[in-house]
């Protein structure tokens, strides 16, 4: 057995152990998107990485430990790291939470509470399936357009989202978002009005109503 | 070995192609090279074909062939083009050359070949005769390479004639 | 058949392929060992002079690498073959590498008895018979470009330099590029005359331990870019107990601008093929690989060759020279990815899979090819190896510095005089490299940056161009050693646009494998795109540097790490220029096409055409003057015109027109 030492908490396990798995059984917390033991464990997404006292830095799921040694997980600076690292795999990412399966069970989703990364809107917490959502019977739902973190509480207790926490401001998800709301019937002009009411100073208002503009502009 | 021209159908492998080839996984490249060199491209049967005979997977040849700058899995022009984008090349007008030649050629956007199939003009990398920059290699239907130091439009127009007069010449 | 260096003096010596002698390398040049006859020495004796000045006396030699033969290398060996016919001259033409003297493409050099040799640069075919009859009749040597004695001899002597006085050769420390011009690539004959295949000789004396041992005194670090010292590596890869091990040369040299790589395997490959040998010794390995890069097959042809000769000769296959160690080489050519020169993605493609790299530990020494231990080096590495078991540890530690011996090969491109790749010891200035050994930027250019490492190299400003070349002082101003290409930047170039340039490289590159190297370099090069169009804010700056700081810290291989390297590089030295771009919309350097128009002076204009008739947007007509004009509203911007005008007639101004 040989003694690692994640974060100040110390645990035995087997040679050849992963850090990864060293730190669950120690009660640490490291975000992973990529590995699954046996099948994949090529080190891609990088969220997993972890560092030495000395400073260098090694994909937990991948590093496999022999001797003691000791390993930082949760310093400012590698969440920093982990944040934007999250925020370069989402970019190519067609976020469409409203129309997705998955919702909260998305490690994405997940990943994104833990990171605070913009983009993923109050629908992924909806604990409505996409075919029971508020918008198909008309009622105007801001939570395509809301940044998400909130456990969706409106929905949860019956009611519709009003973007309570801030747009989002990404643009592609805004344009495909007002794009729904367009093709459902909605006026996107009645979907900035309502928006307006807690967003009317938000930062990234701007944005939304630029978007919102044009899509509307489009035939 | 010549190409074959204006077609997409596939010949047959000559069965000397392979000849010298280690059968083993590191023959793989030497492999999937000798199959372009009879097509002009890698032609999926041609893939197979390889991958059989060096012993890998379809698959892992396949992922293989479209690793690579130089495999090509869609037919490619009689004369390959090679722009160097090098360093030496880049700051020395290489940037200018390719758009040069491909408007010359008139290369839409996202096309590499000529309808006519004659060109082909790719980008590439240093081919390290940076002394020479800007460099243009061209890769002659009888697999010859045509090495083309200090390129400038002026230059290349006139190579492009060249080649376009042999054609002319030789079809008759 | 003539008798060769490499064959028997006579019925006496017992070597061959089946009993090999120990002593027979050495024997080639001192021999005969084992037994006494002045004839066998006199046979020796007269071939070595042969190899020299040729059976006839006289000799022609022709360099045959990729750059001479761009450069028309091979008209001039037709023209060479054609004059000596013609003028019925007893002279043997052969073939060398090349001597990376860029700037005196193609040269001949010619040799004959109690003649000077003599070099002469940049010949055309048309001038090759005067050169001849000069050389070889009138016993004039007053045309040449260098001579490498002087004898006293011939005409003209006096007119010419000494090859080692000239001062891009005298600031050289030829160490293991020693034979690059010198020797006949394709003659194993001609290597072993000029000392080649001591170096395995001596390793099988000294054993395997005692061969690491003196890599380690040597104190040589690769030259493949880390600076890992090459002794504990390869001492590394003995120690594990797996078996069979391997043994790589990195020959993938992709750095654009580095071609010492190539130079090395086209001018004299034994070395390379000797040291691949010796570490496969050292290390305790039978099989080794030469990865080749694809956009260089010359290198490939020369290698392949090479391993054919040595097998002939029994330097390569079972029980070499008798020391019961059997070792055979397979040489890969490439089919072009950059990523291949990364060690475990060349692994990869050696194993007939994607070239991915993978995360290391385990580093290749201990789980390589097929994963087992695999010792991994550049070639330069490896003939550097080969040079210091002939010439011994401390003739190699002579030079350099403190933490880093020996030498280095350096290609010096762009803005300067002399392009060319020069050996220098380590620890030599970048200056001295720029200015004495390439002559500095050429007239009315001033040098504003070098590039060093190559793509993922830093751009240095010309105000620290006195920093010594080693590993730690380029590490601390943001470059690396790399493959040790040097890209001199001139003032009329814009480094937003360098920075990007390197980027569309470096993420055109990339394996994928990972995030923040394939998502990460790619937004990356959106916003210098950005900036480079007039349309960047000071923001931008904020992400693009913590952009690279991520990709840089998080990425799986090397590639990803210091892909970052030019633009914080660029951010450090050039922040001038980033904020022209942002605040003033305006590119200083007039480069970038969307902050500047193009207009033609007519008053230089001699109206030739050439711009109209070449430029592709047709936006260039004939005035009523005579003279030609651009139409701003139809011009792309492409920069054909500035580029064909004879006169410089066309010029650059700031603002988008
Ligand atoms: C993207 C990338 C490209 C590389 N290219 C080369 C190369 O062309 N030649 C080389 O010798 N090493 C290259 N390397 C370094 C190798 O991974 C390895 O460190 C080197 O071959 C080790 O040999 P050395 O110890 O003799 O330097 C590259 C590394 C990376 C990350
Ligand atoms: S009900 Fe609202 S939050 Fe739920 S999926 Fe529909 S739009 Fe999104
Ligand atoms: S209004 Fe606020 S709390 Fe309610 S669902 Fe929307 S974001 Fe969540
Ligand atoms: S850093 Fe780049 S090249 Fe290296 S593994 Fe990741 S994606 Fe591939
Ligand atoms: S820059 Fe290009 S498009 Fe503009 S005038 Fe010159 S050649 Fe024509
Ligand atoms: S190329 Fe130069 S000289 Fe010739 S017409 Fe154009 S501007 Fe005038
Ligand atoms: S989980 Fe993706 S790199 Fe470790
Ligand atoms: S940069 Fe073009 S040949 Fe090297
Ligand atoms: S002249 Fe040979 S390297 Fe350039």
């Amino acid at each position: 057995m040989v003694k690692v030492k994640i974060d100040g908490r110390v645990v035995e396990v087997e040679p050849g152990t992963t850090v990864l798995e060293a730190a669950e059984k120690a009660g640490v917390e490291i975000p992973r998107l990529c590995v699954v033991p046996g099948l994949y464990e090529g080190s891609s997404c990088r969220l997993c990485l972890v560092k030495t006292p000395t400073g260098r830095l090694f994909p937990s799921c991948n590093y496999r430990v022999y001797r003691d040694e000791e390993f930082l997980a949760s310093t400012p600076d590698l969440w920093e790291m982990r944040r934007v690292n999250f925020e370069l795999l989402l970019k190519f990412h067609r976020i469409e939470c409203w129309a997705c399966e998955r919702k909260s069970s998305c490690s994405l989703v997940q990943l994104s509470k833990e990171l605070l990364v913009d983009g993923i809107p109050v629908c992924s917490e909806c604990p409505l399936p996409p075919s029971e959502c508020l918008l198909l019977k008309g009622e105007l739902c801001l939570g395509m357009i809301a940044q998400s973190g909130c456990n969706a509480e409106c929905l949860v207790s019956g009611g519709e989202c009003w973007g309570c926490r801030g747009p989002i401001t990404r643009e592609d998800v805004l344009e495909r978002a007002f794009a729904r709301y367009k093709e459902l019937g909605f006026d996107v002009k009645d979907v900035v009005s309502k928006a307006e009411i807690y967003w009317n100073s938000a930062p990234g208002f701007a944005t939304v109503k630029k978007v919102a503009e044009r899509v509307a502009g489009r035939g | 070995m010549g190409k074959l021209e204006g077609s997409d159908e596939v010949g047959v492998l000559p069965d000397k192609v392979f000849e010298g080839v280690p059968k083993a996984p590191y023959g793989l490249l030497e492999a999937l090279r000798r199959v372009q060199a009879v097509y002009g491209y890698l032609p999926p049967e041609g893939i197979r074909r390889a991958a059989e005979y060096v012993g890998v997977p379809f698959a892992q040849a396949y992922g293989v062939a479209t690793f690579y700058h130089q495999y090509s899995l869609e037919p490619i022009g009689k004369y390959r083009i090679l722009v160097c984008m090098g360093t030496a090349c880049h700051l020395r007008g290489n940037s200018l050359n390719i758009e040069f030649l491909r408007t010359f050629l008139g290369l839409k956007a996202g096309r590499k070949t000529t309808e006519d199939r004659m060109f082909s003009v790719e980008e590439a990398r240093c081919f390290g005769c940076c002394g020479l920059a800007p460099v243009v290699v061209v890769q002659k239907p009888d697999g010859s390479n045509e090495i083309v130091g200090r390129a400038n439009p002026r230059t290349l127009r006139a190579l492009i004639e060249r080649y376009r007069r042999q054609e002319r010449g030789g079809a008759k | 058949m003539t008798w060769t260096l490499l064959d028997r003096c006579c019925e006496k010596c017992t070597h061959s392929l089946e009993n090999p002698c120990p002593d027979y390398i050495e024997c080639r040049l001192s021999g005969p060992l084992c037994h006494d006859d002045e004839r066998c020495r006199e046979l020796r004796r007269r071939r070595l002079e042969e190899l020299r000045y040729g059976e006839k006396g006289a000799k022609i030699k022709v360099p045959m690498a990729s750059c001479t033969l761009a450069m028309g290398a091979e008209a001039v060996y037709r023209a060479v073959e054609d004059s000596v016919k013609k003028i019925g001259l007893e002279a043997t033409v052969a073939i060398s590498g090349c001597y990376g003297l860029d700037f005196i493409d193609p040269w001949l050099e010619l040799a004959a008895k109690g003649m000077p040799t003599a070099i002469y640069a940049n010949v055309k075919p048309s001038d090759v018979p005067r050169i001849l009859e000069e050389y070889f009749v009138k016993r004039d040597v007053g045309g040449a470009f260098a001579l490498k004695e002087k004898t006293g001899a011939a005409k003209g002597e006096d007119k010419v330099p000494l090859l080692s006085e000239l001062g891009f050769w005298a600031k050289q420390y030829k160490w293991v590029s020693r034979n690059c011009g010198v020797v006949n690539p394709e003659s194993l004959e001609e290597y072993v005359a000029s000392g080649g295949y001591r170096g395995l000789s001596r390793a099988f004396k000294l054993g395997p331990e005692a061969t690491i041992e003196e890599i380690l005194k040597s104190g040589l670090r690769g030259r493949g870019g880390a600076g890992f010292p090459t002794g504990m590596k390869w001492r590394i890869t003995r120690q594990q107990k797996a078996t069979p091990k391997y043994v790589i040369a990195n020959a993938d040299e992709g750095d654009p601008g580095a071609f010492m790589n190539r130079l090395l395997a086209e001018s004299d490959p034994f070395r390379i093929i000797e040291g691949l040998t010796i570490a496969g010794y050292a290390v305790g390995a039978n099989q080794g690989y030469v990865f080749v890069r694809a956009e260089k097959p010359l290198m490939a042809k020369r290698l392949q060759k090479a391993v054919e000769e040595a097998r002939r000769y029994g330097l390569l296959g079972k029980n070499i020279l008798g020391s019961g160690f059997d070792f055979d080489i397979e040489v890969i050519l490439s089919a072009g990815a950059f990523v291949c020169g990364e060690e475990t993605a060349m692994i990869a493609a050696i194993e007939g899979k994607r070239a991915w790299p993978r995360q290391r530990p385990p580093y290749p020494a201990e789980k390589g090819l097929w994963g087992k231990p695999t010792a991994i080096n550049n070639v330069e590495t490896l003939a550097h190896a080969a040079t210091i078991m002939a010439e011994g540890a401390e003739k190699f530690a002579a030079v350099g510095t403190e933490k880093t011996k020996g030498t280095k090969m350096f290609c010096v491109t762009g803005a300067v005089k002399r392009v060319g790749a020069y050996e220098v010891p380590i620890g030599t200035s970048i200056r001295t490299l720029v200015e004495e050994l390439a002559g500095g930027p050429p007239e009315g250019v001033r040098v504003k940056a070098v590039q060093v490492g190559g793509p993922s190299g830093g751009c240095i400003p010309a105000s620290l161009l006195d920093l010594p070349l080693d590993y730690e002082t380029l590490q601390s101003a943001g470059a690396i050693m790399g493959s040790g290409g040097i890209v001199v930047i001139g003032d009329e170039n814009c480094m937003v646009d360098v920075a990007k340039f390197f980027l569309t490289f470096t993420s055109a590159e990339s394996c994928g494998k990972c995030i923040p190297c394939r998502v990460g370099l790619r937004v990356m090069w959106s916003i210098l795109d950005k900036i480079t169009r007039g349309e960047g804010t000071e923001e931008d700056l904020q992400v693009l540097r913590q952009l690279a700081e991520t990709v840089r810290s998080a990425s799986l291989c090397a590639l990803g790490g210091t892909a970052p390297n030019p633009v914080l590089s660029t951010l450090r030295y050039f922040m001038d220029e980033y904020l022209a771009h942002i605040r003033e919309k305006r590119c200083p350097a007039l480069v970038c096409r969307a902050l500047i128009t193009y207009r033609i002076d007519e008053e230089k204009c001699i109206a030739c055409g050439q711009c109209a008739l070449n430029c592709p947007a047709s936006a260039i007509s004939k005035t009523e003057g005579g003279k030609y004009r651009i139409d701003e509203s139809v011009c792309v911007k492409c920069g054909v015109c500035y580029a064909v005008c004879p006169v410089k007639a066309v010029y650059k101004v700031s603002g988008a027109g």
